[in-house]
């Protein structure tokens, strides 16, 4: 019985901290289903960035949340749980793509995934990768990209877990996964409801006005066993969210903006000697209603629909050696208060290769073109290679060219859409650098990415907007990743940091980019003791730059917030567990956007069941 | 930024675009010498962008620049978008669009009386007549473009009193005798200007003017119309239009209407352009081209006073601008480097 708990709590400490595992050395169970294998299989030269369930759950369950803490990515938010948007590597919201099971679910109007509106909750693991990835993953993939996976297992039996969790500001955290799995068939379903009154008091004077939200989302996965060698599997995601617009006087006019989307994959995986096809259908429904005045009842909307087809072929033939090909095809319909009705069909095809000649090296390559009449569309690379020098060593390298593509808006808003827009383009590099020593994993990664083609809404004449391909940018900077864990005492402690250096600069003026500090760092501290567990969680937004002429008189000054939290385990197995958690425990008065104040020290509990 | 955002900003910046000249000219019947900080000298609007907007204060002989000069006498700002200026008696008044907020405050030290700040929906120009001003607002801007109304505003309570429901989009308003005078037109788009009587709130008359309507003046009696291609001259007296000038080609798209002291000045891109009033012919030569590298903040905001030009440029509306100050006949005077997104020009005089 000790035993047992104690593996069990060994396994928890594991899971509450994010894992800076190379590609190479995560190791999935066989029975583990992941639809996102490409993830697995074509990152070399490339850092990722794991965070299991367990360490989002001591987030809010907001994607933007979550990933604040747990990733080098820097995150625009006007005030909590409103419109929250990522600068990965210096690159704008449309730069970093957000990937569903594989699936880019960018949306289509502006190209960019709101942080505040993705769950968290109907996820089993959230993947960060540093840098480009437009060969595999299509549009946005060029400061990086986020994974969000779920996994089906087999032969698990039958599992319930209850997550509750109360605090600040009447905030509400609901959460009821189920998994029952036979050898044959596998289902996951998980509900959630995230809400919250959001009315934090400002530091000085006045509260957060209309920023209550609600999120509710159900996701659903199955798989069934056809033969061996032989898998269907399907995946659904349905989310609403409801969010009112914080005002930052109290005579503004309330607004708010309410989200439906509804996502499913369909998969059809065979292997046939030494081919392994996956055949894939997805439907992705977007759909967004902005109440300009909450007293009217009147809104301005948009709907995409989108139907994927696609095929991955990987061959095993060679020895060392795996060949693979990816065809899709992406038909999108959509509309909206500003757009017509507009329908775009846009075929790709991907090539790629990885070769391990031997033990300690490996490297790839890939290629991908798209086809469709929308956009001129570059041909894209990517190339990698990965030398382990020694058991303390591991030499990386990667290169590829990337793209964003015009959207619906830029596309075909009426009036001012230009149909006429290249997309934006990138080419760029890193060298990543992992050591390893006893207990302690260090990865240093600089890189380099030069954006041309950026696109701007520009007014032309009569007061009509329209895009352009106007800007060029230019980010580099050096990213640090250190994990480290000992026994200490008793119980067991582990520390994990992140570190990014950020410089962006517009090639035209030479000026740094609102908005992107220079400097990021994160830290973590999780310590086990018997059924005790305590987290402790750091962040340290450097100054930014709210003046595109970096008028410092301007600047927004650095923040640092700490969190803490522990938490108790009961029950028989210690499947049951308690905790509560503070955070901003220092009370920091801190803005992340120009007069949008975020809280200040709150404070809640939860329960977290498995049975 | 998200691009919705951009695009709710860009409709607005659309709609802010015009300039909004002096509506002082009319309100203050009996200047007295005053004694504060900001007495006799020029108020620079900043319509500020991603925060409040600011005020900037230049002493007449434009050697003494003060900015932000609310913020420096109140623990408070003046709002998001700030769009427009009025005095009246002691006090001016400033129009926050993106806070629906009217902030009065003594015209001289600047220091707070009050706020209107409820019964505005995007506030946007005001017209003085006795004790109440009448405001125009654009209420919701994308889902019913054509929901405008004025507020009726009592200064003496700040109140909100009542409301004129214009039912078509507005922009600028003007006071002249008693009668109100509201543009009816939003992009440049529209012909019409609608006129109130004041005793009784009531739309008296529509007048129909060229398409394009982008900007009016009165003086004198005289109703002075800008379209994007035309100048027409109105006569109020009677009703009936006096003159008019269609433009040439290459003077297409023009606004920023001024009349003073019998001439019209209109921008057009970086360029300034006079006429004399009556004149039968468009202008062949700009009197002023400044040179700027905004693309779409040049002119910002455009004034003529006392023998000179005011421009304001409004750079990339992420960093602060700057205005330049010109002759009327178009000789350089000076820049000086005010707030974020300067749009007009208000004389304490």
């Amino acid at each position: 019985m000790k035993k047992s708990i104690f593996y069990l709590l060994f396994l928890s400490l594991f899971h509450w901290t994010p894992s800076f595992a190379q590609l190479d050395s995560i190791n999935y169970l066989e029975e583990v289903f992941l639809s996102d294998v490409k993830l697995r299989e074509f990152s070399t030269g490339q850092t990722l960035i794991k965070i299991d369930d367990s360490v989002t759950k001591l987030s809010r369950p907001a994607l933007g949340e979550v990933l604040q803490f747990n990733s080098p990515i820097y995150f625009k938010q006007n005030g909590l749980g409103m419109v929250s948007s990522p600068s990965f590597r210096g690159t704008t919201a449309s730069q970093t793509a957000v990937l569903w099971n594989g699936i880019n679910i960018n949306s289509q109007f502006n190209g960019q995934s709101d942080f505040n509106i993705l769950s968290t909750a109907g996820v089993d693991e959230v993947a960060v990768r540093g840098g480009g990835g437009s060969v595999i993953y299509g549009t946005g993939a060029i400061g990086g990209t986020v994974h969000l996976n779920n996994r089906l297992k087999f032969n698990q039996g039958f599992k319930n877990e209850v997550f509750l969790q109360y605090g600040s500001y009447n905030s509400l955290d609901a959460r009821y996964s189920l998994e029952a799995s036979g050898e044959v068939w596998s289902l996951s379903v998980a509900g959630a409801r995230n809400s919250s009154d959001n009315d934090y008091d400002y530091p000085e004077k006045g509260e957060n006005l209309n920023g209550q939200f609600y999120n509710n989302s159900l996701d659903v996965g199955l798989a069934y066993k056809i033969a061996p060698k032989n898998y269907l599997r399907a995946f659904s995601s349905f989310s609403h969210a409801d969010r009112h617009f914080s005002l930052i006087r109290p005579s503004e006019t309330p607004t708010k903006y309410r989200d439906v989307n509804s996502r499913n994959l369909l998969e059809w995986e065979t292997g046939v000697s030494q081919f392994k096809s996956t055949t894939k259908i997805a439907f992705l429904d977007e759909s967004y209603r902005y109440y300009e005045n909450l007293s009217s009842k009147r809104f301005s909307f948009g709907e995409a629909e989108t139907f994927i087809a696609r095929n991955d072929l990987e061959y095993f033939g060679f020895k060392n050696l795996q060949l693979a090909s990816v065809l899709s095809n992406t038909h999108t319909a959509g509309e909206g208060s500003g757009i017509d009705d507009n329908s775009r069909n846009i075929f790709s095809a991907a090539f790629l290769l990885k070769h391990q000649p031997a033990q300690e090296f490996s490297y790839e390559a890939g290629l991908r073109k798209e086809l469709t009449n929308n956009y001129e569309s570059p041909l894209l690379f990517s190339a990698g290679a990965k030398y382990r020098f020694s058991s303390f060593y591991s030499l990386k390298l990667n290169a590829s060219r990337n793209f964003r593509i015009p959207t619906y808006n830029d596309l075909y808003w009426n009036p001012g859409g230009n149909t006429s827009l290249r997309p934006e383009t990138s080419l760029q590099a890193e060298i990543g650098n992992s050591f390893r020593w006893q207990n302690l994993n260090l990865g240093l990664t600089a890189y380099y990415i030069d954006i041309q083609d950026m696109i701007r809404w520009l007014p032309g004449s009569g007061g009509n907007w329209r895009p352009h391909n106007e800007d060029e940018v230019r980010s580099y900077g050096l990213e640090a990743l250190l994990g480290w864990e000992e026994k200490v005492g008793s119980g067991l402690l582990n520390l994990k940091g992140i570190y990014a250096y950020t410089a962006s600069e517009n090639q035209k003026t030479g000026k740094q980019l609102i908005y992107v500090p220079y400097h990021k760092a994160t830290a973590a501290a999780g310590y086990t003791y018997g059924r005790w567990n305590f987290d402790y969680q750091f962040l340290f937004n450097g100054e930014v730059f709210t003046r595109s002429d970096n008028d410092p008189k301007y600047n927004l000054k650095a923040y640092t917030i700490s969190n803490l939290s522990t938490s108790y385990a009961f029950g028989r197995e210690g499947s049951y567990r308690l905790g509560a958690r503070v955070r901003n425990i220092f009370d920091e008065a801190y803005q992340n956007v120009e007069d949008r104040w975020m809280p200040g020290i709150n404070f809640n509990i939860y329960l977290n069941l498995n049975f | 930024m998200k691009l919705r955002k951009l695009f709710l900003f860009g409709l607005l910046g659309g709609v802010f675009l015009n300039s909004c000249s002096s509506d002082d000219d009319n309100v203050n019947p009996e200047p007295k010498p005053e004694t504060g900080s900001y007495a006799e000298g020029i108020f620079v609007l900043n319509e500020g962008s991603q925060t409040a907007g600011t005020v900037t204060y230049l002493s007449e002989d434009l050697s003494t620049v003060a900015h932000e000069i609310y913020q420096a006498n109140n623990d408070d700002d003046l709002g998001k978008f700030l769009q427009s200026m009025f005095f009246h008696e002691e006090n001016a008044y400033i129009i926050s669009n993106g806070s629906n907020l009217i902030t009065a405050v003594d015209r001289n030290t600047f220091e707070v009386v009050g706020k209107v700040d409820s019964g505005l929906k995007v506030p946007y120009y005001a017209a003085v007549v006795g004790e109440t001003a009448y405001v125009t607002n654009l209420a919701e801007v994308v889902n019913a473009p054509n929901d405008d109304y004025i507020a009726v505003i009592d200064l003496k309570s700040l109140e909100v009193t009542g409301t004129i429901a214009i039912n078509a989009p507005t922009a600028k308003i003007l006071a002249e005798d008693g009668f109100i005078y509201v543009q009816n037109s939003s992009y440049g788009v529209g012909n019409t200007i609608i006129v109130i009587n004041s005793a009784t709130n009531a739309v008296v008359k529509t007048l129909e003017v060229n398409d394009g309507l982008t900007d009016m003046e009165i003086e004198n009696d005289y109703l002075y119309v800008l379209g994007t291609e035309s100048f027409e001259t109105i006569d109020l007296t009677t009703g009936q239009k006096v003159s008019e000038v269609i433009f040439t080609e290459d003077l297409q798209g023009v606004s920023n209407l001024e009349v003073e002291d019998g001439a019209a000045y209109f921008t057009l891109g970086n360029a300034v352009y006079t006429m004399a009033v009556g004149a039968a012919a468009s202008p062949a030569a700009p009197v002023i081209e400044y040179t700027s590298n905004s693309q779409w903040g040049k002119m910002y905001g455009f004034e003529v006073e006392d023998g000179r030009i005011y421009i304001g440029d409004a750079g990339d509306f992420a960093s602060n601008g700057f205005i330049e100050v010109y002759t009327t006949s178009g000789e350089f005077v000076k820049k000086i480097n005010v707030g974020v997104g300067p749009n007009g020009f208000y004389f304490n005089d």
